[in-house]
Formats: structure tokens, C-alpha cells, sequence
């Protein structure tokens, strides 16, 4: 046992021992494990341990009819349910020429943003809870509640939203949901301002966050990460700009970028992403135009032999849903290809020769949900 | 593991046991276990809005050894089970669960002909004493689901029934 | 700035084996279609990660009616549209492809996943153990004749 206790150096003797993080840990980000090869308090090597809530996704896409399908798309990733909805109708649609309706896409791309505004707030405040500041969950918490409200009005549900349909939507929007929304937005502003003043302005977040777990464009490009971390490296690729779908190229919103490429860069870049988004819905309602929600779609929908894909930004990244279809009811293969699954995947080795608090910050700063790796 | 031996037979303190009861009934700690989307609902339960804190119940224990109650929110995998029972074994007497949401219930909606990796419900793994349906159920089944337990502890409801109109 | 569709299509064309069609993005998601043997897929990696490519996922089909099995490579840039797809094909009672997680680490965790799901061996992966099967798992459940 080395007695050496200079602040910042790993201990003399080289013993290490593995600490087992999971797959139960009060870190809230579902059932990971993390096999870590400790020498004293930092990191040798971290080995991540997934398959906990494997609940056989792209098995059940063979077995069930597309529709069917559906509602699986809201459990891949809970809290940004509607994109995984957006992604897969999205692959039907464009394999089976569908045609959607302008209204309906409007909104898709308003739903959407509340939920990654939804989705970014119970990061944040999971994030904070890490760190070990238990108030601002509370506060997000709050907001959800207002954003749940209205998607509960639209959606029907609280979290795992089936709203998607081929070719439009299920539901129209009431009268008051436009009025709400905006209400919404105008209590929203001074909220993430007394956010910025309280929490990302605050000494102790910055000097846990700013230059912790660096992670450069080029390990994000050998891993596949995508979403806020491969923006919070400087890279500014999101999809919803780089490979437009529905009408964001209608609207006009900035990409935050951050070029540290610490977990105070992903931060900022999630923080902006909210107010971005809040601008996203001001002129989607704005533009929005009458008409139908659903377009015509087969009664018995079948795709054509061979394969399609579709991409969208979810609130962690890239996400594309790709079907093999062999002319029948059911899909013959569907993949889905998940954000948390890529960024996930660098964190053996980005988190080498860290601190294991630091790690956690890092492992937080991902943003993972784990029944997103594990489909 | 053997079963606890059942003193109320032998033994009975009367108001003692009473007071105890509703000890137990007003501070249930719950253990963090949340695995898929219920632990969201789970969470909401514990914010601001609904706030199970009014039933002593919103101090999430990570450690088995400090909790009285498992709440089961969402799917058990067979990767999964033998660390939930290790959990459920570490758990110290008297400790209950409640099965919040269809998944930990019979499986949820994971069960098809063919699967491979799901347990089709937690009380195949250990006695769950409060189910709570729901894809995930609401914050309010959750609390309704705390009061139930509540109820089967110490024999009384702390707030009537709410009847629809 | 990456290649040009026609450059990077060009690059193939040269490769022994392949064969590329090119897809129309909005109906299929992708640009260009690359069919090659096994053994080409290192140096289709090492090419599209020389020109700052990155691997989306890569894909297992069952096809058993023809008795093959097919991985499907998926690459995005991120700085252009551009998509592109490597498929290969290997017999379905032996396949095996080459590991291309030398090139792109984040493969390692697809092949895991694509072993785990269809039994396909990635000759070199440094660790082809199971990633969200149970670490004593022998069976392959993606693959169309799996009964449970």
C-alpha cells in the first residue's frame, strides 16, 4: 500500500483493483455497468458492461406488422420518444412513398422540439444530481411537468409517445394549444436565464466541468459519436442541418458549437440547444398552415424488396432507422442504429488516467439512456 | 434462504405492534431502482409536482441495506435477474415490492412467441406485494400504489378512495 | 472537404469485386451502393476513413433462403450529405468477415453486437464476446431459424 498522497499522483506501488460501478448505482442513467481498474482514485481502465435492458427491439420489428411496431419506437429512447417515432415512420414513409401533409410536419417538427426541450431538462437535471446538487432536478422537474401538459393534450401520453402515424399524425392540435405553447415559451426564457446565473455560471460546476474528459472531433469520427458531443468538439454536425428531413430547412435556428471539447463545452452545447429550440417552435406555430394531419396511406401496408434508411437528430445524436424489407407486412430486418450505442462506446477510452468523479462527470456529460444502447 | 419465522402467532404487542406499523407505513425508503422508462415516472413521482415526499417516501436509498421498500420500475432482462434477486436478497426484513408498470408485472409489452431475454414479471423471481399497471402508470398510480401498501401495513387508509364522477 | 460522389464512386469501381450503384437519397437514404467481397471491407474502411468518413452501424442480415448472411457497413461524413453503403456477402454455415475496428474503434462494439445476433466471426476482433446477450450465451437469436 504506497503512502504517498500527492494530490494528483497515481500511487507508487502501480497496485490497482476493480471497482464494479452497476449495473444498480444511484448515477440515474438506467442499468450500466462499468468494470473499473482502479490505481487509487484514478482510472486505469474502464470496461462497459451493457445488455442489462436488452429488450429485443430489432427481434420483435421482424415479428410484428410495421404498424405494430410503433409503439416500440417510444421505449427505444423514453424521453425523446417522438424522434424515434419521426425516424421510423420517416423510413416507411420514404420507402413506401407516402406523402405527408404539410400541417402534419409542422407538427412533428413542434412536438419534437418540446420533446427534446423535455429531454434536455431531465439530462440536466440528472446531470446536476451526479455532480451532487440535488435542487436543480427539482427545478426541471417543474418545467417537464409544464412540457408533459402539453404534449399530454396532443399525444395522450406523459413519456412514451406513439403519436407518429404513416404519413401524418394522429391527432390534430386543439385551439388552445398554440396559446399555451407560447405561454409556455414566455415562462421558459427567464427560467433558463436563472439557470445560466445559478448553475452554469457557478464556480464549483465550472471547476468540476471545464477541461474534464476531453474528447477530440477525431476520436468522435473513429467511434460514430454524434449529437451535443461531437458539436461540444467543435464539429458542427447535426443533422437536422447536414441531411435536412421534414421542414427544418423551412426554419431558421444556429447549430451551437462549442470547440473545447471538455464536458463544459457538451454542456453549453445542450443549455443553447434548449433555447434553440424554443425558437424552432416560435416560428413553427407561426408558419403553421391548415389542412389534413394524415396523408393516404394503404390499407395493408407493404414496402418494396429492398432497403431503406432514415436519419433524424435525436436529443443524443444521430439516429437512423434502416429496414430490409422482403415485400411482407413485417419488416425483414430492422436496425436501428442508436446515438447512445456510438457515444457510449468512446468512453473506454476517453476516460483513461481520470479521476473516478471526473469520470462520472464525463459518463454524465454523454448523456446516455441506457435502453438506447441495448435496444 | 428461510422463511422468517412469524411471531405475531406467539407474541403480540398490541399497540406496539400498531405504532410500528404506522412507522414503517410513513417512511418507507424506496430503493433507487429504476431500469427503463417507469424510472422516469418514478422520478416525476419524486419532483416537485407530485411529490411522494408527503408520504415519507421520497428518500431513494441507493444501498439495498438502507432500503425498506423495491420499487420494480421496469423490464427484468434474464442478464438482469440475478442481480435484482442479489438485491432483493440484501434487502433487511421487513421489506416489501411494488411491481410499478406492465413490465415488471408480466413483461410488458416484450412478450412475444420467441423472445429470448425477458422474465415475464418480477414475482417470478420474488414476492411482490403491490402491483401497479400501467405503460408506464402515471406519478398518481405510484402514489396510489404507496397508499395501498400503506394500507396493507397498517390496516387503514390514510385518504379515502377517490371516486370518479 | 470530403471526395466527390463520382470520385469515391471512381475509387470503387477500381476495387476487385465491386460493384456500385447509386442510390437516389431521398428514396433510399443513401447515395452509393458498394457490393464487394469479404475481404475488400478493411480497405473500403481504411479508403472512406481516409476521406473523413465516419461508421454510422453496421447491419447483419439472415438471408436464409439463399444460405448467406450480409453485413452492411453504413457511412456518414460529417460535413457532407453524402452517404454511403458497403455490403458484403459470406456463406451462412461458415461466415466470417475481416475486423475493420482497427480502422474505425467504434466497430468493435457493432461486431460484437452483429456476432451476437447472427454468429458471424470477425476474424482479428480483439474480443468477440458477447455485448448484450449474458456473458454464458450460445445462441444467436437474430437469426432466422432461432427458436427460443
Amino acid at each position: 500500500m504506497s503512502a504517498s498522497f500527492d494530490i494528483g499522483a497515481p500511487s507508487k506501488s502501480g497496485e490497482t483493483f476493480v471497482l464494479n460501478l452497476g449495473p444498480q448505482h444511484p448515477a440515474a442513467h438506467g442499468v450500466l455497468r462499468v468494470k473499473m481498474t482502479m490505481d487509487g482514485e484514478y482510472v486505469m481502465r474502464s470496461e462497459p458492461v451493457i445488455g442489462y435492458i436488452h429488450r429485443m427491439h430489432e427481434k420483435m420489428g421482424e415479428n410484428r406488422p410495421l404498424a405494430q411496431f410503433l409503439p416500440n419506437t417510444g421505449r427505444i429512447d423514453y424521453l425523446s420518444a417522438l424522434h424515434y417515432n419521426h425516424a421510423f415512420v420517416g423510413a416507411v414513409e420514404r420507402a413506401a412513398r407516402i406523402e405527408v401533409p404539410p400541417r402534419a410536419e409542422f407538427i412533428r417538427v413542434i412536438t419534437s422540439e418540446l420533446n427534446r426541450i423535455s429531454s434536455h431538462l431531465v439530462w440536466w437535471g440528472a446531470f446536476l444530481l451526479d455532480l451532487g446538487g440535488f435542487t436543480p432536478l427539482l427545478y426541471a422537474f417543474d418545467d417537464r411537468e409544464k412540457i408533459l401538459d402539453l404534449l399530454e393534450g396532443v399525444t395522450g401520453s406523459r413519456l412514451t409517445y406513439c403519436y407518429f402515424r404513416f404519413g401524418g399524425v394522429r391527432d390534430d392540435l386543439d385551439e388552445g394549444f398554440a396559446g399555451r405553447t407560447r405561454a409556455f415559451i414566455a415562462q421558459m426564457r427567464p427560467r433558463l436565464k436563472m439557470y445560466r446565473q445559478l448553475v452554469t455560471d457557478n464556480v464549483i460546476l465550472r471547476k468540476r466541468l471545464e477541461d474534464i474528459g476531453p474528447i477530440s472531433p477525431e476520436l468522435c469520427r473513429k467511434y460514430g459519436a454524434t449529437g451535443p458531443v461531437i458539436r461540444g468538439s467543435g464539429v458542427p454536425y447535426d443533422v437536422r442541418k447536414v441531411e435536412p428531413y421534414s421542414v427544418y430547412s423551412q426554419l431558421d435556428f444556429d447549430v451551437p458549437v462549442y470547440p473545447e471539447g471538455d464536458c463544459m463545452g457538451r454542456y453549453r452545447v445542450r443549455m443553447d440547444e434548449i433555447a434553440q429550440s424554443l425558437r424552432i417552435i416560435e416560428q413553427a406555430l407561426d408558419k403553421l398552415p391548415d389542412g389534413p394531419t394524415l396523408g393516404k396511406v394503404p390499407r395493408v401496408l407493404k414496402l418494396p424488396v429492398g432497403d431503406v434508411c432514415y436519419a433524424v437528430e435525436a436529443a443524443r445524436g444521430r439516429l437512423m432507422v434502416r429496414i430490409v424489407s422482403d415485400g411482407k407486412e413485417a419488416a425483414y430486418r430492422l436496425k436501428l442504429r442508436t446515438p447512445s450505442f456510438s457515444n457510449m462506446s468512446l468512453f473506454e477510452e476517453a476516460s483513461r488516467g481520470m479521476m473516478l468523479a471526473d469520470a462520472l462527470a464525463l459518463m454524465g456529460s454523454l448523456d446516455l439512456v441506457i435502453p438506447d444502447i441495448d435496444r | 434462504m428461510e422463511t422468517p419465522v412469524d411471531t405475531s402467532q406467539i407474541v403480540k404487542f398490541a399497540k406496539l405492534d400498531e405504532l410500528l406499523a404506522l412507522s414503517r407505513a410513513n417512511s418507507l425508503w424506496p430503493l433507487t431502482f429504476g431500469l427503463a422508462c417507469c424510472a422516469i415516472e418514478m422520478m416525476a413521482a419524486g419532483g416537485p409536482r407530485f411529490d411522494i415526499s408527503r408520504f415519507g417516501a421520497e428518500v431513494f436509498r441507493p444501498s439495498p441495506r438502507q432500503a425498506d421498500v423495491m420499487i420494480v420500475a421496469g423490464t427484468i432482462n434474464r442478464k438482469m435477474a440475478m442481480a435484482v434477486k442479489t438485491l432483493y436478497d440484501q434487502m433487511l426484513e421487513p421489506k416489501w415490492v411494488i411491481a410499478m408498470g406492465n413490465c415488471a408485472i408480466s413483461g410488458g409489452p416484450f412478450v412475444f412467441p420467441g423472445q429470448y431475454a425477458v422474465i415475464e414479471g418480477v414475482d417470478k423471481l420474488f414476492p411482490v406485494d403491490i402491483f401497479i399497471p400501467g405503460c408506464p402508470p402515471r406519478p398518481e398510480a405510484l402514489i396510489e400504489g404507496i397508499l395501498k401498501l400503506e394500507e396493507k401495513l397498517t390496516g387503514k387508509r390514510r385518504w379515502p378512495v377517490v371516486k370518479p364522477e | 472537404m470530403p471526395a466527390t460522389l463520382e470520385q469515391i464512386r471512381e475509387h470503387f469501381s477500381g476495387m476487385d469485386g465491386a460493384v456500385t450503384t447509386p442510390a437516389d437519397h431521398a428514396a433510399k437514404g443513401y447515395d452509393l451502393d458498394v457490393a464487394l467481397a469479404a475481404g475488400g471491407v478493411v480497405a473500403a474502411a481504411e479508403y472512406l476513413g481516409g476521406i473523413g468518413f465516419s461508421l454510422d452501424t453496421m447491419t447483419g442480415v439472415d438471408w436464409i433462403a439463399q444460405n448467406e448472411m450480409e453485413v452492411v457497413y453504413d457511412y456518414f461524413h460529417p460535413a457532407s450529405p453524402l452517404r454511403i453503403v458497403v455490403r458484403t456477402r459470406v456463406p451462412r454455415d461458415n461466415p466470417e468477415v475481416p475486423t475493420v475496428s482497427g480502422v474505425f474503434p467504434g466497430a468493435n462494439w457493432h461486431e460484437r453486437e452483429t456476432h451476437d445476433f447472427f454468429g458471424i466471426r470477425f476474424a482479428g476482433h480483439p474480443n468477440l464476446t458477447p455485448l448484450l446477450l449474458p456473458e454464458d450465451a450460445d445462441y444467436h437469436p437474430l437469426r432466422k431459424d432461432f427458436v427460443a
